[in-house]
């Protein structure tokens, strides 16, 4: 920056340079309208932040949903795959039992035509 | 403790608004960037407000995060290589037909064109009539740093007033 070469101290007005320094720089008046401009933005925001809760509750919600709905399907379909299991093991202990009636009536019909 | 005192927002603005708006203006030379800080600064005490426990609290927020703010603000234009000091000069200019005294025009317009750091110091010294070790708390800077701000561009500014304002000098 270009700094002006210093002249000699003032004189006449500028004696008083620092009273005359602190009437120029009175504080100024803000521009009209700042404060409602201000309130504005204000209600703006808080009217966002209001929509933003809003949409926040609303996917927090359908994410709830979701999870519980999942929920619900898993153990519906996990109670079936169980009763499913249970009809296999079922079936296949009565296969068993049915497997070893006739092998036992077969040695029965074996031993009465032995004894016949 | 936060004792009894209950800010009310809108009373702060009132109370208020005139002198960040000045501290921006004087800081950035630019009369709508001034505006556009001073809403952001209000809107930021209203975030804090639970925070400020006093209406002098509220007046030192206040004055240090506006020249935070406004300092931001040079830095941003410096980065965007924008000649703050010429637009500084320019949109004085347009402001200055608002002003009753031509002589307090002219000093503010010489105001602009003093470094930044020693302006802050000046604005703080005379338009908020601080103390330096006030002018110190409020930039968060060392005592010593802030004397030699005001000397220099006191100095500085007496300087270019003695060049430019010749006329309003006595038997100039």
């Amino acid at each position: 920056m270009c700094v002006e070469p210093e002249s000699p101290e003032p004189v006449g007005d500028f004696a008083d340079f620092e009273r005359e320094l602190q009437t120029a720089l009175a504080r100024r008046p803000a521009p009209p309208h700042l404060k409602r401009k201000i309130v504005g933005r204000l209600s703006q925001h808080a009217g966002r932040s209001h929509r933003m809760i809003w949409m926040e509750r609303l996917a927090a919600s359908l994410l709830l949903a979701a999870v519980a709905g999942g929920a619900a399907f898993w153990r519906h379909q996990e109670e079936q795959r169980r009763g499913e299991e249970a009809k296999q093991q079922v079936m296949t202990a009565l296969r068993i039992a049915n497997h070893a009636l006739e092998q036992m009536n077969a040695q029965l019909a074996e031993h009465n035509r032995d004894a016949q | 403790m936060a004792g009894d005192w209950q800010p009310d927002f809108e009373q702060l603005i009132d109370e208020h608004q005139s002198m960040v708006f000045s501290l921006a203006l004087r800081m950035t030379g630019d009369y709508g960037l001034a505006e556009e800080i001073a809403q952001d600064v209000f809107l930021e005490l209203n975030r804090h407000l639970r925070n400020i426990e006093s209406p002098l609290h509220a007046l030192l927020w206040l004055r240090r995060v506006t020249m935070s703010r406004s300092a931001d603000a040079l830095r941003r234009r410096r980065v965007r290589g924008i000649d703050q000091w010429v637009e500084i000069d320019e949109t004085h200019g347009a402001q200055a037909e608002e002003r009753s005294s031509p002589l307090a025009d002219r000093v503010e317009r010489l105001l602009a064109t003093v470094p930044e750091p020693q302006r802050a110091a000046l604005i703080l010294r005379y338009q908020e009539d601080l103390t330096p070790e006030e002018i110190a708390a409020t930039l968060g800077a060392p005592l010593a740093t802030v004397k030699s701000h005001l000397q220099r561009g006191l100095k500085l500014l007496r300087a270019k007033a003695a060049i430019h304002l010749k006329e309003y000098v006595r038997g100039a």
